[in-house]
């Protein structure tokens, strides 16, 4: 028998993967980009998942709004990227704290 | 039942296993991919969730455009992969162990959960998911899906204000200016005197 | 009834009409090829403060809800937006000899800041989980383009990066914390949080879902330990972006913060204001200890307006009327100087290039004596002193604090005011008793306008706080 805690703790899985994988590629901004959209779909499950349960349609309509926005955002993430690959050649970000004053 | 539970476990399984492929694969083009197959494996489990329309927009609009994009700009992109690897195994024990301790505090988080009695926001689910949601989106939630619309137009902006370049030195048609041409500035009339040429 | 009146739309006025004059510029610059970039950027000015008129216009009709709850104008909102929009006029006002030297003038600049500025309203407004996301990143999506919009610099678009990267993670944490909140209680809108958690106190799933929605706020006011991004954005983004992204967003985010923790949240007081105290120390303690090594001044005004922030928030720890009252007035100085001091750096130019070294203001007490009082008082203002305008702030955030019994936070908050002063200080040393360095071009026009007149408020401030404060305490009242 399926219930909630099952889909939340694949949502939850996804999650942990996500925040992992920012960690683990530091300097690969592509990945990192897909670490947060993992983690926008593991919100997106577990809106999906609570609106079921619940019997109530918001959380698939804020579901569906954060799909949205998330094109958006990738749009608008890949584009700095690219901007940022012209100007430097590569997508290697150093570490945050390289532009000291 | 059991099919339901069967596809679960099935949905679950490929997911998990993708987005740890999507983390860990050295090849961008790889990662991306397997990015593809666990939005695939994850519009699966919406649909056992009775969200439909939420499946099909999940791959219309994040494998087809967004996935896509991410594939373009991959592509487009000369990245040396062995330089961007070199460091990663340093934060593998460490971020593993948080990881998973973030991940047992929420299971048992999750297991607490009871269904708030009587009190919710009472919206009885029409027979189809997306007649549903039409009903509500346009006329109950029209503020957030305006606002949503100006997100799109900032993206698009956006996008345009900073990786478009007009290359100079190319030569264009204006249809509009050739066909507004008229016998005043396409022709003129010369006066020749016999014998003289032009 | 239609189904606008329905739904209470004419409360939105301002924002709809904001959003319709940014399309219709858009399309000005787009067609009319008549217009320059200064075209649209005075329109957008004049959009912004008409808007903001619209707004104090409105004001005296009481907490107004639409759209069913997800969008709330009280008093706080009304205040908050119209101090967001200033600061967003004002320093586009100040902006444009700048952009145009440097060739940055494009005509969609100000779209993107007008866009910003409709997210801005619309996350003070917030009623509801959803339209606090939703207005979060239309106010975030087109900061992460202007950061970056000085194409061929790769410090721009260095900072553009970063700022996106840590922008969209935090936005996915409070996400996540959005969604354990709507699991647990059932509601998105803030009123039925309330309610479903009066009856149930503080289950582990809000409590979860509230740490990470603070988590992602934190990251938007920039407060330690999610400051990262804070310096690198600051000094790479061009200098009138900086100058924006110090005014406007952080009275957006800090109203955003206030309006979730003492709205939704305040049945659960207990639970948020540990965490709000911690990262209240923890922001002053940096920002003051952190700029003593700096040599580039926007980097410093980046970890200034950490401890700024840090102070803020001691207001809002309070979590009573007073507090957010403190936060209000707080916040009002800090823009007034912010803009001041802005202006003051943008007005560092020497034979048309513009810079940004501390070490630059060397002596300008010998070279531009009006320019070195006008930053030197600002100066002063921030270090806390008597009896210029930031130690009233500084004061009523320490008063409201005591008064709520936090006594162990107001006391390090002074120590922080006081061990922070030391590089406020430093510069104005610098400028008056070091060697002069090479003069200055002249200043423009709009900077020294902008300048004097947050001289001015700074001066004055001991004058007419009363009114200002009264403002405040109504505004602070509308939202408990």
């Amino acid at each position: 028998m399926i219930g909630l805690t099952h889909y939340l703790t694949v949502a939850a899985i996804l999650f942990t993967i996500g925040i992992f994988g920012i960690f683990l590629n530091r300097k690969n901004v592509i990945v990192i980009m897909m670490s947060i959209e993992l983690i926008l779909l593991s919100v997106n499950i577990n809106l999906v998942a609570f609106s079921f349960y619940l019997h109530d349609l918001t959380g698939q309509v804020f579901a569906l709004l954060i799909l949205t926005v998330a094109a958006g955002e990738a749009a608008i993430g890949l584009a700095i990227l690219v901007t940022y690959f012209r100007n430097r050649g590569t997508i290697a970000v150093e570490d945050i704290n390289m532009m000291k004053g | 039942m059991i099919a339901t539970t069967f596809f679960f476990y099935l949905f679950s399984l490929f997911a998990i296993a993708s987005a740890v492929l999507v983390i860990t694969m050295k090849n961008p083009v790889h990662s991306v991919l397997f990015l593809i197959l666990c939005f695939f494996n994850a519009a699966g489990l919406f649909v056992l969730t009775g969200a439909e329309f939420l499946a099909m927009i999940l791959v219309v609009v994040y494998v087809g455009a967004v996935a896509v994009l991410f594939l373009f700009v991959v592509m487009m992109l000369d990245v040396d992969f062995t330089e961007l690897r070199s460091g990663m195994l340093n934060y593998l024990p460490v971020g593993g162990v948080i990881g998973m301790i973030l991940l047992a505090e929420l299971v048992l988080l999750f297991s607490t959960w009871a269904a708030p009695a009587g009190d919710v926001a009472a919206s009885v689910e029409a027979a189809q998911n997306t007649r549903a949601l039409g009903l509500v989106l346009y006329t109950k939630y029209v503020f957030f899906f305006q606002t949503a619309g100006l997100i799109l137009l900032v993206a698009m902006i956006g996008a345009i204000v900073l990786t478009l370049r007009h290359r100079t030195g190319i030569k264009r048609q204006d249809v509009n200016t050739q066909v507004a041409r008229g016998p005043a500035t396409a022709m003129e009339i010369k006066k020749v005197e016999s014998g003289q040429g032009i | 009834m239609s189904i606008f009146q329905q739904l209470g739309a004419a409360a939105a006025l301002p924002e709809i009409l904001l959003a319709i004059m940014a399309m219709v510029l858009l399309l000005e610059g787009v067609f009319v090829t008549a217009h320059t970039p200064n075209t649209i950027r005075w329109g957008a000015i004049a959009s912004m403060v008409a808007v903001a008129g619209l707004v104090i216009w409105k004001s005296g009709s009481g907490s107004v809800e639409a759209f069913g709850g997800a969008f709330v104008a009280d008093g706080f909102a009304r205040l908050m937006k119209v101090l967001a929009l200033l600061g967003g006029a004002v320093t586009l006002a100040m902006s444009g000899k700048y952009l145009a030297r440097t060739r940055m003038d494009s005509e969609e600049y100000p779209v993107l800041i007008m866009l910003a500025s409709v997210g801005m309203m619309v996350m003070i407004s917030a009623g509801d989980l959803i339209s606090l996301y939703v207005g979060l990143e239309l106010q975030s999506l087109p900061l992460y383009v202007i950061a970056a919009i000085n194409r061929d610099n790769a410090k721009s678009s260095e900072a553009g990066l970063k700022y996106f990267v840590l922008g969209a993670l935090s936005s996915g944490m409070l996400l996540y914390g959005a969604s354990l909140v709507y699991g647990f209680t059932g509601h998105t809108d803030f009123a039925g949080i309330s309610a479903a958690l009066a009856k149930t106190g503080a289950t582990p799933g809000v409590v979860f879902g509230l740490v990470f929605i603070i988590t992602g706020l934190a990251f938007k006011v920039s407060a330690v330990p999610f400051h990262m991004w804070t310096p690198d954005v600051y000094e790479g983004a061009p200098t009138p972006v900086t100058a924006f992204f110090a005014a406007a967003p952080k009275i957006a985010a800090i109203a955003l913060f206030a309006r979730v923790m003492v709205g939704p949240f305040a049945g659960v007081t207990h639970s948020w204001q540990q965490v709000v105290i911690f990262i209240s120390i923890a922001s002053m303690a940096f920002g003051a200890v952190a700029a003593i090594g700096q040599s580039n001044i926007k980097r410093l005004m980046a970890y200034s307006s950490i401890a700024n922030m840090g102070f803020a928030l001691v207001g809002l720890a309070a979590g009573t009327v007073e507090g957010v009252e403190g936060l209000i007035v707080y916040m009002l100085i800090y823009l007034a100087t912010t803009l001041g001091t802005f202006a003051c750096i943008m007005a560092m130019r020497r034979k048309g290039i513009y810079v940004e070294q501390i070490s630059d203001l060397a002596g300008l007490s010998r070279n531009d004596k009006g320019l070195a009082f006008v930053l030197a008082m600002l100066m002063f203002s921030m270090a806390g002193i008597p009896p210029l305008a930031g130690f009233f702030g500084k004061l009523f955030v320490f008063l409201a604090a005591v008064k709520a019994g936090l006594y162990v936070l107001a006391v390090l908050g002074v120590v922080a005011s006081v061990i922070g002063a030391y590089y406020y200080l430093r510069i104005v040393k610098l400028i008056y008793f070091d060697e002069a360095a090479e003069k200055f071009d002249g200043a423009d026009m709009e900077l020294a306008i902008v300048a004097y007149a947050s001289l001015a408020f700074v001066l004055g401030f001991i004058v007419f706080a009363q009114p200002l404060v009264n403002l405040a305490s109504a505004a602070a009242k509308s939202l408990f």
